[in-house]
């Protein structure tokens, strides 16, 4: 027998039920069109823009990183779009914020099913990056992160993602420092101090600088570890912490806005006299790392992007050139990150285009080209692993007031190091790794 | 010694800052009973346009001397917001607590997005002008002129308040309301302009502490909430109302903040939630709140 009207809730629950089911299969069956595309998909694909969604933090302490990845992304774009685009296709970039990890992934969800956006690229935050992998690979659409992270503390927990396609290790600019301190101060420090933020980034930083310090087998005693939340901008008590421990060298991989006003309390507090000072990610704030706080000699990285490189590209310093022009402001390394996320996919299309002898590409296309590829971005040369993580060039140095801004900048020569020599291998173990690898110090 | 010196420096500079947004905070309730979470955001408003203050002063030529004394002019200037805001909680008086909470957090909410709107999203500093003042300083322990000179304003700001209250007669008007709102009103007390006057007073409390801090650090979005919570760790500890309790409260809640970052760095919340939780088991009406019969 048909059966009558039902209640209208139960309706409404099968409905959505039903949506939700719509949803889901109508999501996994554009999955399915884009990596069997290949018949129809040219025709219908070469019309239209290609379309890049943007997921970028716009408010909160990430703001600033947030928007340096958005200029260079627009800038490539501009570019790009002035010649032929990607492919012959125009390029649209929808941009959406990312805060919280839940927020972040409703809005990635938005873009892929709403938007219909070609390839999402973005986030910033670790902690949004962890929790956005695994929706990823449900939802099979080729996402490239422009920093963050899919490790929870060093573990992996996507270890062979299909669509994710990953930035270097977290932990790359923490090596890179580590042994630039042994290369340039071992012998000459036995106190050790520790600033770091409160989160796994700066938790697994503090400990890899330890470890590498055991791995070359350096005296030194840990006299304080602070560990101040993210954000905290009364660092006075810990201003005055350190310089109760009397360090000989304090390693920070403080990043944020706390960053400078931290600088300037330990500036008043007389702790930045005569104390090494190891900074690996302070290229986040660099124009905020005002002269007047900020001493020379202290070991500050810039991680893959530094403004002032006389060795950047053409590209590279014509971007620097618009950046100041527009913004009246230096560009830091989550331009560089942005940069490389887009030229990497338009090259990957390029050359799946080409394979296919002037096809347009399917998703599966653009991911196989992508693996493997060399790409110089702004701050140097740049790869993608088998494992879908990045490779890139990284910059750190000594500080210098010696320069035309009111900011600190970097002595020469300065050192550069190619991420493949500052991160585990695919697979390994971080901490396991640290003790066999052969370092180029 | 001079180790323990600069720790103890550190945390009374906190405590002086955390004593003026808690004695605003305190104040209003004491009076109006209204529990006031915008407190929070008059401190962020008052770091935010301390910047831009000290900005356009310093382009009209203002020494950097001036720094401190423009620092709490802005924060006076901003006095004008308190009777706009006190008009609108006028509307929840006489109804249950909870919607003052709510009215007031969404004054919070609403705050975040005008400052992010007037001075976008990435947090501002001043750089540091305020070393202008100098360090003093004797063997390794050292400190900025400047922190000691907001640490003496907080107390004088203390002092004043204490006197205004207990000595003056606006002050004896103001405590038989807080007493007894209905026979002040009976005695011909004007209780809306006591109310609107304190409600202000309690907000230019709030905007000069974050006049009064940003030099030594920097306005975020964030920094609303972050401090709101901290104050009302302090009101819970000195007692609801208490300007005593707000003295004794944000030095205990700096002293050991700071002892904690530099003997226990994993237990800086812990120990003061510990504490508070201690007050709230054996003395819920706080050190020097009253028990309500």
């Amino acid at each position: 027998m048909i059966t009558t009207v039902p209640r209208w809730v139960s309706y409404r629950e099968d409905f959505m039920a039903i949506s939700r089911r719509k949803l889901l299969a109508s999501a996994a069956a554009a999955g399915a069109i884009s990596t069997s595309a290949g018949i129809f998909a040219p025709a219908i694909a070469q019309s239209k823009p290609l379309r890049i969604g943007i997921l970028a933090p716009r408010s909160g302490i990430a703001a600033a990183p947030g928007e340096n990845g958005i200029r260079a992304t627009q800038w490539a774009v501009e570019k790009y779009n002035a010649k032929d685009g990607i492919g012959g296709r125009k390029v649209e970039l929808v941009i959406e914020d990312e805060s919280t990890p839940k927020d972040t992934i409703e809005r990635f969800s938005k873009l892929v099913q709403q938007e219909k956006v070609d390839c999402v690229q973005g986030i910033v935050s670790s902690g949004v990056g962890l929790a956005l992998g695994p929706v990823v690979e449900e939802a099979r659409a080729l996402t490239v992160y422009w920093d963050g992270t899919t490790q929870n503390g060093v573990d992996e927990t996507i270890p062979d993602p299909k669509y994710l396609f990953r930035s270097t290790d977290n932990e790359c600019e923490a090596m890179m420092a580590s042994l630039l301190t042994i290369k340039h101060w071992k012998g000459k420090f036995a106190k050790v101090a520790g600033i770091n933020p409160d989160y796994s980034y700066g938790r697994n930083n503090m400990a890899a600088f330890i470890a590498v310090l055991k791995r070359f087998n350096v005296e030194h005693e840990v006299v304080t570890e602070q560990w101040p939340k993210v954000g905290t901008m009364d660092l006075t008590s810990y201003a005055a912490a350190l310089k109760a421990a009397k360090p000989d060298l304090i390693f920070s991989s403080l990043l944020f806005a706390d960053l400078p006003v931290f600088m300037k309390q330990a500036h008043a507090a007389g702790l930045t006299e005569g104390t090494k000072l190891v900074f690996p990610a302070a290229g986040w704030q660099h124009t905020l790392m005002k002269k007047e706080f900020t001493p020379e000699g202290m070991l500050f990285g810039h991680n893959t992007l530094y403004f002032a490189n006389p060795n950047n590209s053409a590209t590279a310093k014509e971007f620097v050139a618009w950046y100041g022009d527009k913004f009246k402001d230096y560009p830091e390394w989550e331009a560089d990150r942005a940069y490389f996320a887009v030229e990497s996919y338009k090259q990957a299309i390029e050359k799946a285009m080409k394979a296919k002898g002037g096809g347009w590409p399917s998703q599966d296309d653009v991911i196989q080209a992508m693996i493997g590829l060399e790409v110089e971005s702004l701050g140097g040369k740049g790869n993608w692993r088998k494992d879908k993580v990045a490779n890139q060039t990284f910059v750190q140095g000594f500080t210098t007031h010696k320069n035309n801004y009111d900011f600190v900048t970097l002595a020469e020569p300065f050192d550069t190091m190619y991420s493949a020599d500052l991160q585990k291998p695919p697979g390994a173990n971080f901490w396991e790794w640290i003790k066999t690898a052969q370092f180029k110090v | 010694m001079s180790a323990f010196a600069n720790i103890l420096a550190g945390g009374v500079f906190h405590a002086a800052v955390l004593f003026l947004v808690a004695a605003g905070l305190q104040l209003v309730f004491g009076v109006q009973k209204i529990v006031n979470l915008a407190c929070g955001s008059f401190y962020a408003l008052g770091a935010y346009f301390g910047i831009t203050f000290i900005g356009y002063a310093a382009q009209f030529g203002m020494s950097p001397w001036l720094i401190l004394p423009g620092l709490i002019v802005s924060g006076v200037l901003l006095g004008f917001i308190g009777p706009p805001i006190e008009r609108l909680l006028r509307t929840i008086y006489s109804r249950d607590e909870s919607f003052q909470l709510l009215l007031t957090f969404a004054l919070v909410l609403m705050f975040q997005d005008v400052f992010k709107f007037i001075w976008g999203a990435n947090p501002r500093s001043l750089d540091s002008a305020y070393l202008v003042y100098g360090t003093i300083g004797a063997g390794d322990f050292s400190m900025p002129v400047y922190n000691l000179l907001v640490i003496l304003a907080a107390i004088a700001i203390a002092c004043g308040l204490g006197a205004f209250l207990q000595r003056t007669n606006y002050g004896r008007i103001l405590r038989a309301t807080a007493e007894n709102r209905v026979m002040a009103e009976a005695l011909g007390v004007d209780v809306r302009r006591i109310y609107s006057a304190v409600f202000t007073a309690g907000a230019v409390l709030g905007t000069t502490a974050g006049a009064l801090v940003v030099p030594t650090s920097a306005a975020s979005l964030d920094m609303a909430i972050e401090f709101v919570v901290e104050a009302f760790a302090v009101v819970v500890i000195g007692g609801l109302g208490s300007m005593r309790g707000a003295l004794i409260g944000a030095t205990i809640v700096g002293l050991i903040r700071a002892l904690s970052i530099v003997f226990f760095p994993e237990f800086e919340v812990i120990a003061i939630y510990v504490i508070v939780i201690g007050v709230l088991i054996f003395r819920p009406a706080g050190l020097f709140g009253r028990t309500l019969a």
